[in-house]
């Protein structure tokens, strides 16, 4: 009997020791990081990083990094990769759980949902109002990490969009690049069709239930889903009006390639099958993969709609970085921002030229790396183009939930296609959807 | 009647092959997608491509992909290890000893089954930051050893197991562990071996709980670095196959080197 128990003990000591044996590790070593920094005056600590996308704003932070620590050898850094729904994710759970060991000092939040861990979680996100110098970043970027007058984030990349074309298709069909300047959307569907009819090629790849499009189109209106307050502005909302019907008569003019999800619709314009795309700045790395088309591509304005107030330029996508108040080394982590994002002129250079980052940080933008030639773009200085557009981007409120508005407004564009519902009829519906849903 | 018969054998070929293209497509894709460059994968390029090499070498010099692959092997075997011991036992002390309070107990522990773990993750995560294992394997592993499929499942097999062998061996002398470890598992390999099999499969792959206790880049499994290798301006589809490839290859090894087990645990290890 004795025995028998004390067999149960040793087996049960043994996988205890074994598991625990496997957790010590790493505690103890992180022990050591913060007891190690205690040397006066110097600046020490350890600043965690959470973000997304390796070769985009992982390789960015680790440039960001290698500047900071020749100033601050001390600090260290931990920058963690993850996917973008997992940081989101993640944070929401530890945001939730009001635990505050393991919370990162700084993370990447997509500037669509930035308002909405903003609003979520009082108090989470540090104040950066007046530590940062936020007016000289972009307007439209700095408005949406606003919260009572308070600027929440240091803007990074921009999502500023162009309307890419293929030189080649649009001179077949007629067209030269002054021709395609500040145009309307309805201008751009009169030179689909010629596009369609002289190449045969179509002129965009479309997904039917993709609501990018849409956002471009409703921000260079200086519109959203959502007004200044945050009400659901979508039944009423004259801009939003004109892009719907803007979709209907691209999908009835019959210029596009029908896409569906995000590789399709790399795959039209990479294998040569569209003439344009219309979309943010970040495009240019996957447009630029298909070596073979070298030359042949260049970017005009974003056409604008034909409501009073739209302008050509507008946005799609970008991030931004936030503070976590309850961070271990919270005023370290501002201080890297404040010295590399807000002040690095050298590091904006650098990052476009190696990452093709497209920051919102003005000062950068009379840089030498945004005034090149790109051989790829025809000679284009197409960064000087961009930074021009940056400055004119209408500030909008993205509110809480643009996600949910956009799925809201795509369920029922089947209906707008096919002529079943009005455009008044269909955006009324996806109201009532969007307010049911999100209980307003 | 010889023509019937012919007739039916076309009929199960070509519904074996539909199935054999349905179900060996996607590690076809996988394997040409290792070989090109992204562009090439999202083109739909079906063909091997010359772009093996330099995936392997982006994986392995952008990512810690040894310690991330290493990480994954570690987690999975301490936590199917662990659960077949912890779990059979349990199923064994279920089956064999009666009380009152067992059947009430066991259906209270089935039912948990229907919790969804995503009401469970943030009660879990605090007890962890309790604990102090955020960011360890052990937050892992420990949360995992007890698993109620394999408890029911582990029991349903005890279930044929005759219950007078384990009575003789109670009269030669023999103690209840020494029953369990000398008589009854020895004769039950094949049910361990499912249970490795699912135990295993379940740890490789899972994904969420992973995300929310690991903290750091040196800690992650595959799953997680898989997951982030696709969130990108421009994903890196050829590296990112090359990195399926590399997460798929234990589960394939597992299964085959214990598929005959597997069949024979699925439908019950003792024959009567």
């Amino acid at each position: 009997m004795k025995k028998r128990m004390l067999s149960i003990l040793l087996v049960m000591v043994l996988a205890v020791s074994l598991l625990a044996g496997c957790g010590k590790k790493e505690t103890s070593s992180n022990q050591e990081q913060q007891q190690q920094p205690q040397a006066p005056a110097e600046k020490t600590g350890k600043i965690t990083i959470w973000a997304w996308d390796p070769n985009f704003n992982i390789a960015i932070m680790n440039e960001a990094k290698e500047r900071y620590q020749k100033e601050n050898p001390k600090v260290e850094f931990e920058i963690v990769e993850m996917a973008k729904a997992d940081v989101e994710q993640k944070l929401h759970t530890m945001l939730q759980s009001g635990v505050k060991d393991g919370l990162p000092d700084i993370v990447l939040i997509e500037d669509y949902n930035a308002q909405k861990y903003l609003q979520s979680y009082p108090g989470a996100f540090a104040d950066l109002t007046g530590k940062i110098d936020h007016s000289k970043f972009a307007n439209y970027k700095v408005s949406l990490m606003t919260l009572d007058g308070k600027v929440y984030g240091v803007p990074f990349d921009s999502g500023v969009s162009g309307f890419f074309y293929r030189t080649d298709y649009l001179a077949q069909a007629g067209y030269k690049p002054e021709d395609l300047n500040n145009i309307t959307w309805d201008k751009f569907i009169e030179i689909g069709k010629k596009v369609k009819a002289k190449t045969g090629k179509a002129m965009l790849g479309f997904g039917l239930d993709d609501g990018g499009l849409m956002r471009i189109m409703l921000q260079s209106a200086g519109q959203w889903y959502f007004d200044k307050d945050g009400n659901v502005t979508v039944a009423n909302n004259e801009a939003l009006k004109e892009a719907v019907a803007t979709y209907k008569k691209i999908v009835d003019a019959g210029i596009i390639k029908k896409t569906s999800g995000w590789n399709e619709w790399v795959a039209a314009f990479n294998k040569g099958d569209t003439a344009s795309v219309v979309t943010g700045v970040w495009i240019v790395g996957s447009v630029k993969a298909e070596a073979s088309q070298s030359g042949k591509w260049a970017v005009a304005p974003t056409p604008k709609l034909n409501v009073s107030g739209s302008v050509n330029a507008s946005n799609l996508g970008g991030s931004s970085w936030y503070v976590l108040e309850n961070g271990k080394s919270k005023d370290i982590a501002i201080d890297f921002l404040n010295k590399i994002y807000a002040g690095d002129n050298d590091f904006y250079q650098k990052i476009l030229v190696d990452r093709g980052a497209v920051g919102t940080y003005m000062p950068a933008q009379g840089g030498e790396a945004y005034s090149k030639e790109d051989a790829f773009f025809g000679n284009q200085k197409v960064y000087t183009d961009f930074s021009g557009w940056i400055g004119n981007i209408p500030a909008v409120n993205y509110g809480l939930y643009t996600y949910e508005a956009d799925a809201a407004i795509m369920a029922v564009m089947p209906d707008v296609y096919s002529g079943k519902l009005t455009v008044d009829a269909a955006l009324k519906k996806a109201e009532d959807q969007l307010k049911n849903q999100i209980g307003k | 009647m010889k023509v019937k018969r012919v007739v039916g054998r076309i009929f199960v070929y070509l519904f074996l092959i539909i199935a054999f293209v349905v179900s060996v497509f996607p590690f076809y894709w996988m394997i040409t997608g290792m070989t090109n460059t992204a562009v090439d994968v999202i083109k739909g390029k079906m063909t091997f491509g010359s772009h093996l090499i330099d995936n392997f070498k982006v994986l392995f010099t952008t990512y810690n992909i040894k310690r991330i692959f290493f990480n994954s092997i570690k987690i999975s075997v301490l936590t199917t290890v662990g659960t077949l011991i912890i779990s059979s036992m349990a199923a064994y002390g279920f089956e064999v000893y009666s009380s009152k309070a067992r059947e009430k107990t066991y259906a209270a522990i089935m039912l948990s089954m229907m919790v969804p773990f995503a009401a469970l993750m943030i009660p879990l995560f605090k007890l962890i930051v309790k604990f102090h294992l955020i960011n360890t394997h052990a937050g892992l592993i420990l949360t995992s050893l007890a698993s109620v499929f394999i408890i029911f499942f582990f029991r349903q097999s005890f279930k044929s197991f005759p219950k007078d062998i384990i009575q003789a061996a109670r009269v030669d002398g023999a103690g209840e562990f020494k029953i369990f470890t000398s008589i009854v598992m020895p004769s039950m390999k094949s049910t361990y071996a499912a249970a490795a099999i699912y135990a295993f499969m379940t740890s490789w792959n899972s994904y969420l709980w992973p995300l929310i206790v690991l903290q750091t880049d040196k800690q992650k499994t595959m799953t997680l670095l898989i997951s982030s290798m696709s969130s990108a301006y421009f994903p890196e589809y050829g590296v990112i196959m090359a990195a399926i490839v590399l997460a798929t290859l234990p589960m394939i090894i597992i299964f085959f080197t214990l598929q005959n087990y597997f069949v024979q645990g699925m439908t019950g290890s003792i024959k009567q």
